[in-house]
């Protein structure tokens, strides 16, 4: 894209001139463009010349994770109705007193009556950040192609979310805005935008939890990084076997192209590890310790410790933008959930208010926005011991940016089969993940203009309620 | 059991298909090609080796050569049933009690029986079952997971060459799945408590045991009613089916918890916990009053004759052993012989096993040259490849392989091993950004291969090569004599471990890296076998099976 390459020349403006040439152009030639293209094409128009350094990091709880007992009910009325609803899987109102959020404004229900919510009791190291407006609530946030009401769901008189209540599908619909199969993801699409405004775009998308289509753009590639750490090939430090002819040999084999698509595929991968790796290990080599204590035995933390140490280095690596995937499983807690959950969730809490603490001591807070998502909510009603896929979910935002101790979107009305629930409690989303996307995508500079591109379904949205106004 | 009147005529079309002997075949695949009637020469027996098996012997390749392809298949399926994993645990004294927390053994058993076990081609096709029927040894419930998860393989391998009606019905019943898909224990719908039955099964079982998520034509491809895909399932019939998968519970009658038994034996019923209402799901009503058995019978039957399920397990078998991206006629042609093996037996999995090998997309070198033929070689078959090549041995006898799924310094991945039942990749995963994309192709494997793995792969196996595991060992001695020849040494570890997979330019490559070693003396020679192992283990011509 260097040929529309603009920062030092014209900036935004004039980048987005180029851009609807470029458009433009394609159009009158008859050239159908998918908007992945055009997202592509316009490359530097969003955010271009960035000076400063965000960067957003996604937390997903796979499996789906159980909205009523993660944001719980507080108030009398819709803890009575929780309690009743799961009496096996209830926490006692008197242990969630501990950990009630307390807001400025009220959450409201969709019957207009105000609510009062807790964390679970686990969750206490996360109540100070919301309470102290670093964190804020997202109030039943899902998967949706346009605003959808219940009856809208029965009678399928809107396109809804293909292959719901489907764990790859939901998680994939919720990372990319389609189901399995999807090429990019939402984080990887913003990557496009902001790829050229890195000095080293390779690490614009980075994930320390394998694999996952968020982070895949149109031209954004994930980094795909353990916790260990870069790793670097034993066999290219050191001659392998004493033989600095079979190193040499070795590394032309491992990079060579090929005819065969997947050879091609295979060796793509590894010129990008040894481009990357070793220069991501002598960065981080180089960054100062952390003194922020992670928790031990926590896979969570122990990626978002090398999310910080990496944020730590990614101004000095050149990077403006940046966004990260981090991930804990275990949540699709069709059983045990009482003895479960509590303990996975004291995870993500712990993992994330050490994370916040991390870019408090870097002096990066107000840099960095995390924010939870899941494959999908769960029902309110119990099976025997767990819960089943529902839609609809409750979500947190955590950072020094972010309109804390607040609570954003409606808040369902507690029932089986009542009027936010398609039965068993499984909610109707009445926020987003494409709002939740918009909003985080705005506060890293992508323009209006641009979110509708980087997230297709937006536009169905009314335009004064596409951002939800939490950062 | 009811079938509603529609349905019902759209299944019987199929059953009176599966029970037309063979004779005619409305649904239009064509004839699979007849297998080559020359014997295969050392180049095609050595590709067809590297698809069944696992690494190669001399041996293997002179029986595939004489028999002919169908003969050594039929050899191979013939051969018994044995050696259970599950015994070799108590043989070997896994079953005290400082284990029963803890999955200790399993490994050692799983790559044991990947490495040793004369039945390769068993061995493969249990091992592409336990990624369809997927358990993962770390979401198993309860005491004794090596055993569970022993005792799940040894289900696999028994009903490998069997039919999979029957493999589902083990299966449904297998305590270690009731465990990982959390149906042990479920209980039917308390209106007091509020409580209904668990979906978790209903619902995975239908996405990924049976049926899948779209419906699907004969040869795989989805079928459209104007032009729009069509979802197989809505979640009324999960939450129809899961009342089906109530009732069933680990079988502890006369034993404890403290004891291995109750891993090996199926589930059972209590009758108090299952719900004795109807059951409905997909147009089916399974009649109130029908007991635990009977409704897990009469599920499974019904699910047994929808149209998605000979074309959905045909093509994913084939990703498994020979191609990411089969044909639809391919499909369609192994699609066909599940529905029906010649003698009117739907799901006869030895037949389709077969047809799948011996099809002329799978044996044609003609369309492997094709661009985008094959598959990747995932971690544990190109591990077990080595393995078997060079007759590894345990120095312990223990066969401590350890855990190798990690994928920064192990192998990135390990057998039942999965992080979800959604396996290791799914069937349909394209690497992001990729030509591969672009062309609309898939290539599961490269879900798990990234900066990381490729990385962590390397390194893992150049230890393993050079007898630095510290159990697991390589045996040289055969090819120490030919060391100093690095052409002969070249064309035999490519012969036996790629399968003859490797481009003369990368074989001239190799060479003039070996030559310029010294040699002369054993520990020389050593050195010229571990360096031109590695070299092929690290070619992408290797790591891609085509």
């Amino acid at each position: 894209m260097s040929h529309i390459r603009t920062k030092n020349i014209g900036g935004v403006n004039q980048a987005r001139r180029i851009f609807m040439q470029r458009a433009s152009a394609l159009s009158v030639a008859g050239v159908a463009t998918p908007w992945a293209l055009n997202l592509a094409a316009m490359g530097d128009a969003s955010a271009a010349g960035a000076t400063d350094y965000k960067a957003i990091v996604c937390v997903f709880l796979y499996g789906g994770n159980d909205y009523a007992n993660t944001l719980v009910p507080y108030d009398a009325a819709s803890y009575a109705a929780y309690q009743a609803l799961r009496p096996s899987l209830a926490y006692t109102r008197d242990a969630l007193t501990p950990t009630l959020l307390t807001s400025a404004t009220a959450p409201i229900d969709s019957g207009g009556v105000s609510r009062q919510f807790a964390l679970a009791p686990s969750m206490a190291s996360l109540v100070p950040l919301f309470n102290g407006g670093q964190m804020a609530a997202l109030l039943n946030v899902g998967t949706l192609m346009q605003p959808t009401s219940k009856a809208q769901y029965r009678a399928k008189s809107v396109p809804l979310p293909p292959k719901l209540f489907s764990h790859n599908d939901q998680s994939s619909i919720w990372q990319s805005s389609a189901p399995e199969g999807a090429q990019t993801g939402w984080g990887g699409r913003m990557g496009d935008l902001f790829a050229s405004s890195n000095g080293n775009s390779t690490f614009t998308c980075i994930n320390v939890a394998g694999n996952a289509v968020f982070l895949t753009g149109q031209n954004a590639v994930q980094y795909q990084v353990s916790t260990s750490g870069p790793m670097s090939v034993a066999a290219l430090k050191s001659n392998l076997f004493g033989s600095k002819a079979c190193s040499d040999t070795l590394r032309a084999l491992i990079t060579q192209n090929s005819g065969n698509m997947l050879e091609a595929e295979h060796a793509r991968v590894v010129r990008r590890a040894l481009d990357s790796n070793d220069s991501m290990s002598a960065a981080l080599a180089g960054s100062p310790a952390l003194a922020t204590t992670f928790p031990a035995g926590n896979s969570l933390a122990d990626q978002l410790k090398l999310v910080a140490r990496m944020i730590s280095v990614g101004a000095s690596m050149g990077t403006r933008r940046q966004v990260f995937f981090v991930s804990i499983g275990g949540f699709d807690m069709h059983d045990g959930l009482v003895s479960k959950h509590g303990p996975l969730l004291a995870k993500v809490a712990d993992a994330m208010a050490a994370f916040y603490a991390s870019t408090k001591e870097m002096g990066m807070a107000d840099k960095v926005t995390a924010f939870t998502a899941s494959d999908f909510g769960r029902t309110l009603t119990a099976n025997n011991d767990g819960s089943d896929h529902g839609w609809g979910s409750m979500q947190f935002v955590l950072g020094g940016a972010v309109k804390g101790a607040s609570f954003y979107g409606t808040a369902p009305i507690l029932a089986n089969d009542g009027p936010d629930d398609v039965g068993q409690g499984r909610l109707v989303p009445t926020t987003s993940v494409d709002q939740l996307a918009a909003t985080l995508g705005g506060w890293l500079g992508v323009s209006d203009t641009d979110l509708t591109l980087v997230l297709p379904k937006l536009a169905n949205f009314n335009a004064s309620s596409r951002k939800l106004g939490f950062a | 059991m009811h079938y509603r009147p529609a349905l019902a005529a759209l299944f019987a079309t199929t059953a009176a298909l599966a029970a037309c002997g063979g004779s005619g075949s409305p649904t239009s695949s064509p004839a699979p090609a007849p297998p080559p009637a020359e014997p295969p020469t050392q180049a095609e027996a050595a590709r067809f080796l590297s698809q069944v098996g696992m690494g190669m012997s001399r041996d293997t390749l002179n029986a595939v050569q004489s028999l002919g392809y169908a003969a050594w298949i039929d050899q191979q399926m013939s051969m018994p049933v044995q050696d259970k994993r599950w015994d070799w645990l108590v043989a070997n004294k896994f079953d005290t009690a400082t284990n029963k927390f803890s999955d200790r053994g399993f490994d050692n058993v799983a790559w044991r029986k990947l490495i040793v076990a004369p039945d390769v081609l068993r061995q493969r096709v249990t091992l592409a079952l336990s990624e369809l029927l997927v358990i993962g040894l770390e979401g198993l419930p309860g005491p004794w997971g090596a055993f569970s998860a022993a005792n799940y393989l040894d289900l696999l391998e028994a009903n490998a060459f069997g039919n999979y009606r029957t493999l589902l019905q083990h299966v449904s019943q297998n305590a270690a799945m009731g465990g990982y898909l959390t149906f042990k224990g479920n209980a039917k719908a308390d209106p007091k408590k509020g409580s209904l039955p668990d979906e978790n099964y209903a619902r995975e079982l239908l996405q990924l045991f049976t049926i899948g998520l779209t419906q699907l034509n004969l040869d795989g491809s989805i079928k459209l009613v104007n032009g729009q895909p069509q979802d197989t399932y809505t979640q009324d019939d999960v939450t129809g089916l899961a009342r089906v998968f109530t009732g069933w519970d680990r079988d502890m009658t006369g034993t404890t918890d403290d004891s291995i038994e109750f891993t090996r034996r199926p589930m059972i019923q209590t009758a108090a916990k299952h719900e004795s209402g109807s059951k409905t799901f997909l147009g089916y009503t399974v009649a109130a009053g029908a007991d635990g058995a009977a409704s897990l019978t009469q599920a499974l039957d019904a699910l047994f004759t929808h149209p998605n399920m000979a074309p959905f397990i045909s093509r994913q078998l084939i990703q498994r052993l020979v191609t990411s991206n089969p044909t639809p006629a391919y499909i369609g042609r192994v699609a066909a012989v599940f529905n029906n093996d010649g003698k009117g037996v739907k799901g006869n999995l030895a037949a389709v096993v077969k047809t799948l090998l011996l099809d002329s997309e799978a044996r044609d070198t003609k369309v492997a040259e094709q661009a985008g033929f094959g598959k990747l070689r995932e971690p544990i078959l190109r591990c077990v490849a080595w393995a078997r090549t060079f007759g590894a041995g345990s120095k312990s006898g223990q066969w401590t392989m350890g855990n190798v799924a990690e994928p920064s310094y192990q192998l990135g991945q390990a057998p039942l091993r999965s992080p979800s039942v959604f396996n290791f990749f799914r069937p349909g995963y394209t690497p992001p950004g990729s030509a591969i994309g672009q062309a609309g192709m898939v290539a599961p494997e490269f879900q798990i291969t990234n900066e990381t793995s490729v990385v962590g792969y390397l390194n893992f196996m150049q230890r393993l090569v050079a007898g630095q595991h510290g159990d697991i060992e390589g045996s040289y001695s055969s090819l120490i004599p030919m060391a100093d020849q690095s052409q002969t040494l070249i064309d035999e570890i490519n012969l036996l471990l790629t399968g003859k997979a490797l481009s003369s330019a990368t074989l001239s490559s190799i060479k003039a890296a070996i030559d310029s070693m010294p040699g002369g003396t054993d520990s020389y020679r050593l050195y010229r076998v571990y360096a031109t192992t590695v070299l092929m283990l690290a070619s992408p011509e290797f790591i891609v099976q085509k």
